[in-house]
């Protein structure tokens, strides 16, 4: 349950003192922006879009194990979530590392489909996060704010069609996760994922590590 | 999971035992690619153990496909539990795969 942010007196002390006791919420951030929708609501009515949004939303939201970890969507993008002690008491999804090779495996199914106008396109962008907070400043409504929330934003800047783009911190995470399995870090789509790219992202003071993976 | 592996009169059967995901995928993905690149390209799948299915095993099933196709062979899978069935349905991989009610069906349908 998000925390609550509603203060009527913009310079309440109780309002300081409750910002401060917020903790972090150490976790997973995704955001994976459907491709070519908008386009194609200038060529197709709502039964071409609709449908191929609906198959494309399916397949990301049920076959990943975390429908109930979307947060938000706007469009055709979605945002996902995953606290870190959330994942821990997952049973079939437990490892930074399943969780990168179940996105790989769905933006790969998605464009290996043999059948074509089923799907749309997808791009990920995928940070671990530790600046962040389960707030919100709508009652009832469940949010996460943090800069390593807009970090995950502004890494989907260098995604494009079916490419993961990942950051260093939760690249090393998914490293971590691979000695601890007795696994090669090449293991799976590991074997897939580029180089080290280095990234000045708009408004974020430091530089940025980041890879991409294509599916 | 375990897959066990039995020749049948036109066609190899293999069937997967418990969940197919991210911790055992490449278990099933070296089997069926040896066997393909062994020319079995004849494959029938029977999954009624199958009890999950993650993304990850899904793709090993998508790349099999893809690459009996392209060897002009056929692949099939029979016997899939109501909850995999749904899997298959809201992920489109109905259209793609030949489905079968039971192994039997399967094996008649090579």
């Amino acid at each position: 349950m998000a925390h609550f942010i509603h203060f009527t007196d913009p310079n309440s002390q109780e309002m300081e003192n409750y910002l401060k006791s917020i903790p972090a919420c150490p976790g997973t951030c995704f955001f994976i922006d459907i491709n070519k929708s908008t386009d194609l609501k200038y060529t197709g009515g709502l039964p071409d879009w609709g449908r191929k949004l609906n198959n494309t939303f399916n397949f990301i939201s049920l076959l990943n194990d975390f429908p109930d970890n979307i947060v938000k969507g706007i469009g055709d993008e979605i945002m996902l979530f995953i606290p870190d002690e959330r994942l821990k008491e997952k049973k079939t999804i437990k490892t930074y590392y399943q969780l990168l090779e179940e996105i790989y495996s769905t933006v790969y199914n998605i464009c290996s489909f043999p059948v074509p106008g089923m799907f749309l396109p997808c791009k990920v962008s995928i940070h671990y996060c530790t600046e962040v907070y389960n707030v919100t400043f709508f009652k009832d409504a469940n949010d996460y704010y943090g800069r390593d929330i807009d970090l995950t934003a502004r890494l989907m800047t260098k995604a494009v069609e079916n490419r993961i783009v990942l950051s260093e911190k939760f690249f090393v995470k998914v490293q971590n996760d691979l000695v601890n399995l007795g696994l090669p870090a090449s293991f799976g789509c590991l074997s897939n994922v580029s180089g080290k790219f280095l990234e000045q992202f708009r408004g974020v003071p430091e530089s940025t590590e980041y890879r991409v993976l294509d599916a | 999971m375990e897959i066990t592996e039995k020749k049948a009169k036109n066609c190899t059967v293999v069937s997967i035992n418990g969940r197919l995901d991210t911790t055992n995928y490449s278990v099933l993905e070296k089997k069926l690619m040896e066997l393909i690149d062994a020319g079995e390209i004849k494959l029938l799948v029977n999954l009624s153990s199958m009890d999950y299915v993650s993304s990850s095993g899904l793709r090993i099933l998508l790349m099999a496909l893809k690459r009996i196709t392209m060897a002009k062979g056929k692949f099939a899978l029979c016997s899939l539990q109501e909850n995999i069935k749904e899997i298959f349905e809201i992920s489109g991989f109905t259209n793609i795969f030949e489905i079968c009610d039971n192994e039997e069906a399967g094996l008649k349908s090579f």
